[in-house]
């Protein structure tokens, strides 16, 4: 038979209407803002932002993978992040110095110690139930953040471990001028790791298109699909959490170029990371990869201008002392809001659109 | 469809019920009804429903549509708990006993009130099924699987019970212990109206009245037992007995 | 292989495991610091079998997560705390009597209040998610970050430091070994407790529903009891005995602090996994193991002190999955 099938056809319509949707345009012009950003906004704190915005985007797509796709509750993705981050650091910092190798070096023990960790874990607790998953996860989790600070001598502890990037990305480093602004070494790392995340993402997106993607959104679904594979369903899934926790783990090395600084608490916390990618996946949606995106930008931007916020709401209600302690503690809202947005829109920000469009698309 | 109009009252009303278990939609409509003093039997293959209605009508699944109705009040909306305080009886395919604890506080985990008139239904369920006395203080988990089939119809009728659903009480039982089966259910039909799932026919034959037989989940025939027992072409048809088979009981 | 050598001399085995754990660190530790040791151990043990247990149960009977239940914990030690700098004179006082009627004022208060907390949340929060592990421990969460928040806003964000009531603090030296007069307590508490539960669980018709609905919730329901009540009826049960193991746990380490529930909760999850979950027994047993075995270590490698338990559960989790005990003993 000659000729594309009538199903080859149709995807190739749907390849091509895809870039022509309204909401790949809406991609496009996103990637462009963040491209633009050092030259539109050049003070470092929009920079940082945006540089943020991006690191935890993709972070929050690399934990979605297990979440929305695998339906696995992990507590030890911040973890990950923070192992990445601090085999960057020892590579370029305290047990290496920094050079272009030491960086690709960096990058490849980041991405090997939590592969075969991710591995560990899965196998051995998958087996049993998917919420040992979880327990386990967050006492393993607690565990790195004690070690880590205990055993000062080799971690830096509590301190935490301070380093340069090497040439073209470090701070002292210039390149002259470009359309008016000074491009250091800081810029090309924001554009180095704005790339990366780039690429990282796309992998994410295939990921989850691809026949093994498909096999977990199935096992997800269907509890009794899963059952019909027997036991390689917790095959499939440690495979799935190993290439989540890998890309979380590039993408903590990443963020430690950006800082230039690793400390337990900033790299590794439960109550930090953890809790912020937790807040980020639930607003912007679970099981759509872009919700990160969304969540991250919206955390990030309110916790930026929430100094703001608190001296304006002191402002208007200069009496309250009530809300005065409640605004400043706001883990309080964020606490509330995450379990109001569970309840009434589990499918964060992404999701009800998507299902929106859908109900749409019905009628 | 053969429609029940009898003389005796009908307890239990199924109308037009239709129940989704995920996206299977498992029941697709059925209707019966159970008339009091009788044994209404529920047959069919595997897979046509049975269980489900049972499970149905006693709230452990939400109807999606239709009316159920119990000595005039509808309950399709009602909750399990209240429907086992109305006076319906559950006996599961699975028998649900409590492994770990013992004959006894199986028992009292039935017992809804403690008065003298549970205590007299208590002497004769123990009558009935001896073996429950014998094994009172010892745990459930330890019975034999006749001997919890017994301990499970117990605990269905020990409370003022009018309707019982029993699901397929055979399964699994050897021929002797489904004759013990049979004894008990033909005694306990005097007292309560019987709704019985089985696939064993020489079982529903003993003790059934009217008959219902389910396919996908639809009610497909009806009549009375004796008529079904004559008619060896509906037999095969919806029940899968072959003419060699008959000579199961 | 190892899985079906448990399963036959599964008692014998346990036994024989748990001795040689505990009369192994004799090896490295003088005889009268390894009774101090094993008495500080067990009180540990004790505490957490307060938390533990509550966790248990609300997940062998309603099949849910609780990861709220550290929360619950903390806010357990600060009414607690709250009580006693209400009558700071009784806790101060040199007499037993005293001493006893504030701690059990602050042990009522803390129950009810954390009880009471435990209803609204499960009504309101916990119900909605039921069957869904995953939306459980998201939504247990959440819950966990309001409720330690709250605390910062009624107490403040600082560590608070508590006050053993006069006569249960101090040693009792016996023949050169020092035995602390609350870690005592603390056993006596656990233990009765345990015995309380095991009463009532065994005793009483309530507790034989509950057992039975560890089992088989569908067919309690089927039977005629009305299982949501039961739900958030041992879901507040679990909260108060959280709440009296914060309060325990905070005279024990003379402090209380907002996050203070995280740190427990995780022992609490490992002390289940070793035991098993929705068995009290297993609780005790996991948590005595825990306990003791914390002790132990952090005397001789105090920095393997942590790891040492991730290491029992994991391989806990290698050769008996499911946990020393089964649901509903």
């Amino acid at each position: 038979m000659s000729g594309p099938t009538p199903v080859q056809i149709f995807h190739m319509e749907e390849k091509r209407k895809q870039y022509r949707s309204g909401s790949f345009f809406l991609k496009i012009s996103l990637l462009a803002l963040f491209l633009l950003v050092p030259f539109l906004f050049p003070s470092f704190k929009t920079v940082d932002l945006a540089m943020q915005i991006i690191i935890f985007g993709a972070l929050v797509a690399s934990f979605d993978i297990l979440l929305g796709y695998t339906g696995i509750l992990s507590f030890g993705h911040g973890m990950f992040f923070g192992l990445g981050a601090y085999c960057m650091a020892f590579l370029i910092g305290k047990y290496g110095m920094p050079s272009y190798s030491n960086l690709i070096l960096g990058f490849v023990v980041a991405a090997t110690a939590s592969a075969v960790l991710a591995l560990l874990i899965s196998l051995l607790t998958l087996r049993v139930k998917a919420i040992f998953f979880s327990m386990i996860t967050l006492a393993i989790a607690e565990l790195a953040i004690v070690l880590t600070t205990k055993l000062s001598g080799l971690t830096g502890g509590e301190d935490g471990i301070s380093f340069s990037t090497p040439g073209i990305f470090s701070v002292s480093y210039s390149m002259g001028e470009f359309m008016g602004i000074e491009i250091t070494g800081k810029i090309i790392t924001y554009y180095f790791i704005l790339l990366s995340c780039l690429a990282l993402f796309v992998a994410m997106l295939r990921f989850t298109h691809s026949p093994l993607g498909r096999i977990l959104q199935a096992i997800r679904d269907n509890a009794q699909r899963a059952e019909a594979l027997g036991n390689k369903t917790f095959v499939y899934q440690s495979i799935s959490i190993t290439f989540g926790c890998v890309v979380a783990a590039l993408i903590g090395a990443l963020y430690a170029m950006w800082m230039e600084y690793v400390n337990p608490e900033s790299s590794l916390g439960v109550m930090t990371i953890m809790l912020d990618v937790l807040l980020m996946v639930i607003i912007g949606g679970m099981g759509t990869l872009y919700g990160g995106i969304i969540g991250a930008a919206f955390l990030k931007i309110t916790q930026t201008f929430l100094p703001d916020l608190q001296s304006l709401a002191k402002h208007l209600f200069p009496q309250s002392e009530l809300l005065h302690n409640i605004l400043e503690r706001w883990l309080l809202l964020f606490g509330i809001l995450f379990i109001l947005v569970v309840i009434f829109f589990p499918k964060g920000v992404i999701g009800s659109l998507q299902e929106y469009r859908i109900r749409k698309k019905k009628i | 469809m053969v429609e029940v109009q009898g003389v005796n009252e009908t307890i239990l009303k199924v109308e037009g019920v239709h129940t989704h278990i995920g996206q299977h939609h498992i029941l697709q409509g059925v209707s019966f009804a159970a008339k009091a003093d009788a044994v209404t039997v529920l047959l069919g293959r595997n897979g046509a429903g049975k269980s489900t209605t049972l499970k149905t009508v006693m709230g452990l699944l939400p109807a999606s549509k239709g009316k159920i109705t119990y000595m005039g009040k509808e309950i399709q909306k009602n909750k399990p708990f209240q429907i086992a305080r109305m006076g319906i009886g559950f006996v599961p395919e699975h028998m649900g006993i409590f492994s770990e604890l013992t004959v006894e506080e199986n028992m009292r985990v039935a017992m809804l009130v403690e008065d003298d008139a549970t205590a007299r239904r208590l002497e004769r369920v123990l009558d009935m099924f001896e073996a429950l006395r014998k094994f009172w203080k010892s745990k459930a988990g330890n019975l034999s699987g006749g001997q919890k089939q017994m301990l499970a119809i117990g605990r269905a009728i020990v409370n003022d019970t009018s309707l019982l659903l029993i699901d397929e009480p055979s399964k699994g039982l050897a021929p002797i212990i489904v004759d013990a089966v049979i004894e008990a259910i033909n005694q306990i039909k005097e007292h309560s109206v019987v709704v019985l799932v089985e696939q064993n026919f020489y079982m529903a034959s003993s003790v059934g009245d009217d008959f219902f037989i389910l396919d996908d989940g639809k009610v497909v025939q009806s009549g009375q037992v004796e008529e079904l027992v004559r008619n060896e072409e509906l037999q095969s048809r919806y029940l899968g007995i072959s003419k060699v088979e008959e000579s199961n009981g | 292989m190892a899985e079906s050598i448990f399963r036959r001399w599964n008692q014998e085995l346990t036994m024989a495991g748990a001795g040689v754990l505990f009369l192994l660190p004799l090896l490295a530790i003088q005889p009268k610091t390894y009774l101090t040791l094993t008495i500080a151990g067990l009180a540990m043990g004790m505490l957490l079998f307060l938390v533990a247990s509550g966790v248990s149960i609300i997940f062998g009977l309603m099949d849910v997560l609780n990861f709220a239940h550290g929360a619950l914990f903390a806010w357990g030690a600060y009414v607690g705390f709250s009580v006693f700098q209400l009558l700071m004179k009784w806790v101060e006082a040199d007499s037993v009597l005293q001493n006893l009627a504030v701690f059990c004022i602050a042990m009522v208060a803390a129950m009810v209040a954390v009880g009471l907390l435990g209803i609204i949340l499960e009504r309101v929060v916990v119900r909605r998610v039921y069957g869904n592990h995953l939306f459980q421990i998201l939504i247990t969460f959440g819950a966990t970050i309001v409720l330690v928040e709250l605390i910062r806003v009624f107490w403040g964000p600082n560590d608070e430091v508590t006050t053993v009531p006069l006569t249960f603090s101090g040693n009792w030296d016996i023949m050169d070994v020092v035995i602390s007069r609350y870690r005592v307590i603390c056993i006596l508490l656990g233990a009765i407790v345990y015995a309380v539960i095991q009463l009532i669980l065994k005793k009483t018709k309530i507790g034989t529903i509950v057992r039975a609905g560890v089992e088989d919730r569908d067919m309690v329901q089927a039977m005629g009891h009305n299982i949501y009540l039961l739900f958030t009826g041992v879901f507040a049960v679990g909260a108060g005995l959280a709440a009296l193991g914060g309060l325990a746990m905070s005279i024990f380490s003379l402090q209380v602090y907002p996050d203070m529930g995280g740190t427990y909760l995780l022992f609490a999850f490992i002390v289940v996994i070793i035991g098993g979950l929705g068995s009290v027994t297993g609780s005790l047993v996991g948590a005595l193991i825990v306990g003791l075995s914390y002790n132990y270590v952090a005397y001789l490698v105090p920095w393997a002190a942590a790891g040492v338990n991730v290491l029992i559960m994991i391989i806990i989790l290698l050769i008996r999955p499911t946990g020393l005990f089964q649901a509903g003993k």
